[in-house]
């Protein structure tokens, strides 16, 4: 098992030469990149479960924002100077999960910084061009960065088939339980109730726009919590969207979430979770997976861009590439919510 | 493997050539394919007749042919998923694989995609012709070059009958019974529709309908479209929730606005009047959905199941066999109501 020393690989890369853009790639000069927590998970750890092993030296980094350098043959939506987002996929295109439109399931997945699949922390970077999106003026570098966690907020309402009027429970007040949040209200939720044993993140969440939040208090019951919510939000939640990866938020999306609701899980909790199985039959509960996202990069802009979404307030340390360890030691010690990370050089 | 490639190349109206033609190069993902059998559909008729169909217009000598079959000659360096001597079904439509409407897996309505025999891409009616290999699908033994031709057609009855929501229960109308009629009612039926009844004016269409399944055939026997929904829906016992239109009469369509129950849908597989005047009032206060289709997209899996496991019949659809030498005559008996020809097969072997 391997763990990386992240100054290592930045000096790696200032090493290599700046790679040419293929056909139908795009030659990035990166901007801002956001740590996400796999990405101190891998620093620390060098894996996630059996399946994400690191084995050989890579970059990290994959929420990201940059300026186009180089434009290769077949491209022509974009130009040199263009601002850009990065969705990180690259698929293959040819497996039947990529021709019926759930790329993010094709068996044969590069996404960037996930083993092996090297990242984009670094001053330049190739991508697939068709994964490359303008930003219009008035969205930044660093909300460019956030469309990454965003996404993922977004294809879980529409995992969750999430729809106008539905009350919504977010467990998790992290980065990507506020995104859920954000993209619940922006589905037209008419309340969201966040929960976390954090208050400090809970009041955050309420800063961002949580309508209400529940604190996990020591020795509650996941059953307590479900009541809790409910009182709160003045009924059941329609949906609930699972954002922490605690087995306890897996009960209580099962305990909480109305009769014939659908119930979204995002967080990698542990592998095998032991869970309340008769409630979910009686209610006829959905539990869904949500795994990173699908086609959500353009609505992720123009949400942004029309003010709908706000995603700016959740950047709250900026270190520059130089800084890049101190920016992991930041982003692990949980003490803010998302860490960005300049990567141009100045 | 010799280096001629003979192919029905139609340059206009009635003016088919056979020309020899390169043997294309391949590409790290493609497949070299010796050309089996090729269906002639009603798109076909139409390019051959008037050189034009729909939007489409010949402006450049084209080879003819897109429901096609054939055998693996040589493989792309990077193909993994078919060996040579594999026999393999060929989806005629290869999408750009980059836009947005392939990435949401409506890939038949990609702007750039090729698609063969529709002009100005070249079909497969030929000796040698090149395809990607993810867009070819092996044959199981039981399955013939002919079956795996049939494919086409069958997988677009897969797509009208999924785009229609045929489920358990489903009352269905039908208005042609082409082959894309009858393997649609066939669809249908395995879908669990609770009844299917097919209109056409051709008595030997409707009986080959009966014999392969329908529960009921009506001939078209009034030009007053509300008088002839009203007595399918006498049939049938009650108004059908989805109606797929496969004739390409205008007619049809206003029938089925007639017929269609409230809340259901209607299915335009065939072409009728570019602009066409239709009742719509009548379909609109009933909530009955027009929907358009066009070809099919992750149809050919269910296609080859549903042949292989023996559920659906598509051979006693074959009502003719050509060698591609006799190709003129072969589009001739299509297009001549005497014939009672339903599907016409072409044979490529022997160019």
């Amino acid at each position: 098992m391997q763990t990386l020393n992240v100054i290592e690989m930045f000096m790696f890369q200032e090493e290599q030469p700046i790679r040419e853009p293929g056909k139908g790639e795009v030659q990035l000069c990166m901007q801002k990149v956001g740590i996400c927590g796999s990405d101190v998970h891998y620093w620390q750890e060098g894996r996630i479960g059996d399946r994400f092993i690191v084995t050989g030296p890579m970059l990290l980094g994959h929420e990201c924002s940059a300026v186009v350098s180089k434009v290769g043959e077949n491209v022509t939506h974009l130009k040199v100077g263009d601002r850009v987002a990065i969705e990180p996929h690259g698929i293959c295109r040819v497996c039947e999960a990529c021709k019926q439109g759930r790329y993010n399931l094709c068996p044969n997945v590069f996404f960037l910084a996930t083993p092996p699949d090297s990242g984009a922390l670094a001053r330049y970077h190739v991508h697939g061009a068709d994964f490359v999106f303008k930003l219009p003026d008035n969205v930044s570098y660093e909300e460019g960065a956030l469309i990454e966690p965003l996404s993922v907020g977004l294809h879980a309402c529409r995992r969750a088939r999430l729809a106008m009027g539905h009350k919504v429970m977010v467990c998790g007040a992290g980065p990507i339980g506020l995104c859920a949040m954000l993209s619940a209200k922006a589905f037209g939720a008419a309340a969201v109730c966040m929960t976390d044993i954090d208050p400090v993140r809970l009041e955050f969440a309420e800063q961002c726009g949580a309508t209400y939040t529940v604190l996990l208090e020591k020795g509650m019951t996941e059953e307590e919590v479900a009541r809790k919510v409910t009182e709160t939000l003045g009924d059941a939640p329609d949906r609930t969207i699972e954002c922490s990866g605690a087995q306890f938020s897996v009960n209580l999306g099962v305990y909480a979430t109305k009769p014939g609701g659908v119930f979204t899980i995002v967080g990698h909790g542990p592998n095998k979770v032991e869970f309340p199985v008769v409630s979910l039959v009686a209610k006829e509960i959905e539990i869904v997976g949500s795994f990173r996202y699908i086609n959500t990069w353009q609505t992720a802009i123009d949400m942004i861009a029309c003010g709908k979404i706000n995603v700016a307030p959740l950047v709250t340390h900026r270190f520059t590439l130089e800084e890049t360890m101190q920016a992991f030691e930041m982003a692990k010690s949980g003490k803010g919510v998302k860490v960005m990370i300049d990567c141009a050089k100045h | 493997m010799s280096d001629i490639n003979t192919a029905a190349v139609l340059h206009g109206p009635l003016d088919v050539r056979f020309e020899n033609i390169k043997i294309p190069d391949l590409g790290e993902n493609d497949v070299l394919l010796r050309m089996g059998s090729v269906g002639i559909c009603g798109s076909d008729l139409k390019y051959w007749k008037l050189g034009k169909c729909g939007r489409f217009t010949i402006e450049t000598p084209m080879v003819m042919g897109h429901e096609a079959a054939g055998t693996v000659v040589k493989l792309g360096t990077k193909v993994k998923n078919l060996k040579i001597g594999d026999r393999v079904a060929i989806e005629p439509g290869v999408p750009c694989r980059m836009c947005d409407l392939c990435k949401t897996g409506k890939y038949n309505l990609c702007k750039d995609i090729f698609f063969c025999a529709t002009p100005p891409d070249d079909g497969n009616m030929c000796q040698f012709y090149k395809h990607p290999a993810d867009f070819c699908f092996k044959l199981p033994d039981n399955m013939s070059l002919d079956d795996g031709a049939m494919l086409e057609p069958l997988a677009v009855a897969v797509y009208s009958c999924k785009r229609g929501q045929v489920q358990p229960g489903s009352r269905v109308l039908i208005c042609g019974a082409g082959p894309v009629g009858i393997l649609a009612m066939q669809v249908a039926k395995n879908m669990g529709a609770a009844s299917v009844l097919l209109t056409d004016i051709d008595d030997h269409r409707l009986s080959t309908a009966k014999t392969m399944g329908a529960d009921y055939i009506l001939k078209v026997n009034t030009d007053d479209p509300k008088l002839l929904a009203e007595q399918i829906t006498t049939i049938m016992g009650e108004e059908p929730n989805v109606s797929i239109e496969c004739s390409g009469v205008d007619f049809s369509f206003r029938t089925a606005i007639h017929a269609t129950y409230p809340g259901g849908s209607i299915v335009m597989v065939g072409r009728g009047s570019f602009d066409v005047t239709i009742p719509y009032t009548i379909a609109a206060t009933k909530e009955v959905d027009i929907k358009g289709i066009f070809r099919y997209a992750n149809c050919y899996p269910a296609a080859l199941a549903y042949v292989s496991s023996g559920v659906i019949d598509v051979k006693s659809l074959i009502s003719h066999h050509f060698s591609v030498s006799e190709v003129v005559k072969a589009f001739e008996t299509a297009s001549t109501p005497q014939c009672k020809a339903i599907k016409v097969m072409i044979h490529c072997e022997e160019f």
